[in-house]
């Protein structure tokens, strides 16, 4: 009995101790953001003046108004499409036979190693070609479908008892029908998964739309953030932890509104190969 | 592992894109000049500057395009904001498509590596004899490049040292060190007087070690005709022992070891040294995260001798070789940078010296104020006649400050004595350049 007791003492500390390392430098960013222009930055842990001012002078400094408004547009593309996409260009790699299936399989997840830095000059010039220099579609070319999407899927479909889909062909359906009546919604977690992380990729992409931007009415947050902390005059540590904090919210919050299903979904994957 | 991958990325992205640009330079009949056949500009012509977004930045270059399109009223200027760190990418994946800018806004380092490539329009002709002379001599260099005119220099700063006269007074030191020695000394005196580190040797990523060592030599090249020749030069050993023996008592702080401005920043701030060696902008995040400490910030001439060579960080202006509208662009970098310009955004900025020699004689350079940032402005401003490019642009560069960067770490952490770090760095370089097959002096 008193072993159990120890036992879970323990575990209360270590959670305790994860706790501090995950969430205390996102604190420490926030009550440095709060701290007022007279207060020196390292002088004391929490701030003695609170203010909310830093948020507005980093909101107006970087544009932000804008810059979210880009990012949110992007970002609302990206997820349907790669969702769209990466389910569709999925299922026949779990479930159709074909010659070449294992090689196409291999050819899509091999991409995944190749650094972007790699290929971006020849996807600069393609993107101009193609008319999508500052646009909002442009900005997203690279997360519309994802090799790592692609797997996500597949592993999850391959989750699913054959018998289900053949029981629903045996009731006439056909094969779209069938990947969109039965197929789909039995792996909805491994979507909200992979909506997440391509939430994630595309609020935080900073490179690609850097470079396919040659305007700056065209940039998203994460360059803002950027000609925030790199202004020529060094950078004001308190605006930058303001800015900070107000780009990861939206990050946060919808972690927190969707992590029941992310959890189930990100272990997909591991399942069976 | 981690390295040779990042060596391959960066040698495929390097042929790549030099490829491109070889590719390009060969389209020069699809140059379509915006500019009319009367010599009336016309068209649109792109500026990029690097890192000024926001204010008071975005109402100035507002000023410079309403006015440059008076001047020109057939041409529409468009001046965008790209960081910094990222600026040489950009330009360079812009020199593979056709959406190049006109002018772009450049340090030494990416203008001479995109230069290097082809990328760059070569201004040696293209600018007046009357506009080179207006600048000063040592940021005027920084533009050149394989003996071309690459650039036009803007804004600048040298290096200044800065110090917290609180720690200062404490200690009873009153007057900044000019030589190892004295550096030793005086940084003894306060780290025991306030019982912490006071001392901040910026290492960055080798390249202000570089300078230093060519500010410490005063004069003796460190390097001839592309061979090393600083193994035996006293003065440098000197320098090496020092920092050893400060890191080695708790002078210099552990976190020296990592070396950035940035970390020097935020331990001045903290209060956890009390001097170092770095621009007027160094004061910037101070003023802001740690007022107390902005207030006791004192300016002064570089910890070398008084005559020793003091590097200049210049920001300029080039012309990349693909612009469409080639007339307007060297006309709109000649106005961004004549005098009347540089002196009105040296002003804007209040932390920069500008390039061209008229705008130095303003009074506003010399009684810039009271404050801490004018102290360090007016001390740069008195260097300048002995400041320069220390370390010319090179092709082994990134060889030279990486190798610079490791061994005097490992030099101030005591894994090597200071003789052998030195010949250890003289042997490092000295592969360099052979490899680059480079006979530079400085």
């Amino acid at each position: 009995m008193k072993s159990k007791q120890n036992s879970k003492i323990w575990l209360y500390v270590v959670m305790l101790l994860i706790t501090v390392l995950t969430v205390g430098p996102f604190l420490i960013t926030l009550f440095m953001a709060m701290k007022s222009g007279s207060e020196g930055i390292y002088t004391s842990l929490l701030p003695k003046d609170p203010t909310l001012s830093n948020f507005v002078t980093a909101f107006e400094k970087a544009n932000f108004g804008l810059y979210f408004m880009n990012t949110a547009i992007i970002t609302a593309i990206a997820i349907p499409l790669n969702l769209l996409f990466c389910s569709l260009a999925a299922y026949p790699l779990a479930r159709m036979d074909f010659r070449g299936r294992s090689v196409v399989l291999a050819l899509i997840i091999s991409t995944m190693m190749v650094p972007f830095q790699l290929y971006m000059a020849p996807l600069f010039q393609l993107a101009g070609e193609l008319g999508l220099r500052n646009t909002h579609i442009g900005l997203v070319v690279m997360q519309v479908s994802t090799a790592f999407g692609i797997f996500l899927m597949r592993q999850a479909y391959l989750r699913i008892p054959k018998e289900l889909e053949e029981s629903a062909y045996l009731d006439g359906a056909n094969r779209f029908k069938v990947w969109y009546l039965v197929v789909l919604p039995l792996v909805k977690p491994t979507l909200v998964t992979l909506a997440i992380f391509t939430f994630m990729g595309t609020w935080g992409d900073y490179l690609w739309p850097l470079l396919n931007s040659t305007e700056s009415s065209m940039y998203t947050l994460s360059i803002g953030l950027a000609q925030l902390s790199q202004n020529f005059d060094g950078s004001n540590l308190k605006l930058i932890s303001a800015a900070s904090i107000l780009t990861t919210i939206p990050t946060l919050l919808i972690f927190i509104w969707l992590q029941k299903y992310f959890i189930s979904g990100a272990t997909d994957g591991a399942v069976k190969g | 592992m981690k390295k040779r991958t990042k060596t391959l990325v960066s040698g495929s992205l390097a042929a790549a894109l030099s490829l491109s640009l070889i590719a390009c330079s060969n389209g020069e009949d699809d140059k379509a000049k915006g500019s009319a056949k009367d010599g009336e500009l016309s068209g649109e012509v792109t500026l990029w500057t690097a890192s000024l977004a926001g204010e008071p930045f975005d109402t100035y270059f507002k000023n410079i395009e309403k006015d440059f399109e008076k001047l020109h009223p057939k041409l529409d200027v468009v001046i965008e904001d790209v960081p910094q760190n990222e600026m040489e990418q950009k330009v360079l994946t812009s020199l593979t498509g056709d959406d190049v800018p006109d002018v772009v806004n450049l340090n030494p380092h990416y203008m001479s590596n995109i230069a290097a490539q082809g990328g760059l329009l070569d201004l040696t002709d293209a600018v007046s004899d009357e506009t080179k002379d207006s600048f000063v001599e040592g940021p005027y260099e920084s533009g050149m490049y394989d003996d071309k005119l690459y650039a036009l220099p803007w804004y600048l700063t040298t290096t200044v040292s800065w110090y917290n006269n609180d720690a200062f007074s404490k200690a009873g030191v009153s007057e900044l060190p000019t030589d190892t020695k004295g550096l030793y000394e005086a940084a003894k005196k306060v780290k025991d007087a306030t019982g912490k580190p006071s001392y901040f040797p910026v290492i960055n990523d080798g390249n202000t070690i570089m300078e230093k060592m060519v500010s410490i030599a005063n004069g003796t090249p460190i390097v001839e005709d592309g061979k090393a020749k600083f193994a035996d030069n006293k003065d440098l050993l000197e320098f090496f022992e020092a920092t050893q023996k400060m890191y080695k008592e708790g002078i210099i702080p552990q976190e020296a070891a990592e070396g950035s401005i940035k970390t020097g920043q935020e331990l001045y701030m903290a209060g956890n040294v009390s001097m170092l060696e770095g621009g007027v902008t160094f004061l910037g995040p101070i003023e802001s995260g740690a007022p107390d400490v902005y207030k006791a910030s004192k300016a002064g001439q570089p910890l070398n001798a008084d005559d020793a060579p003091v590097n200049v960080a210049v920001m300029n202006f080039a012309v990349p070789a693909k612009t469409k509208n080639e007339d307007a662009a060297v006309a709109l970098a000649e106005y961004v940078s004549n005098a009347e310009n540089q002196l009105e955004f040296a002003k804007t900025a209040g932390t920069v010296l500008p390039a061209t020699k008229k705008s130095l004689e303003d009074d506003y350079f010399k009684n810039p104020g009271d404050s801490p940032k004018a102290f360090g402005m007016l001390e740069a401003s008195k260097s300048l006649s002995r400041a320069e490019v220390l370390i010319p642009p090179t092709e082994n560069s990134a060889d030279l400050r990486t190798a610079t960067k490791n061994i005097f770490i490992q030099n101030l952490q005591g894994k090597l004595t200071p003789k052998e770090a030195l010949k250890e760095l003289a042997s490092e370089w000295n592969k360099a350049f052979e490899k680059s097959d480079e006979k530079v002096t400085f």
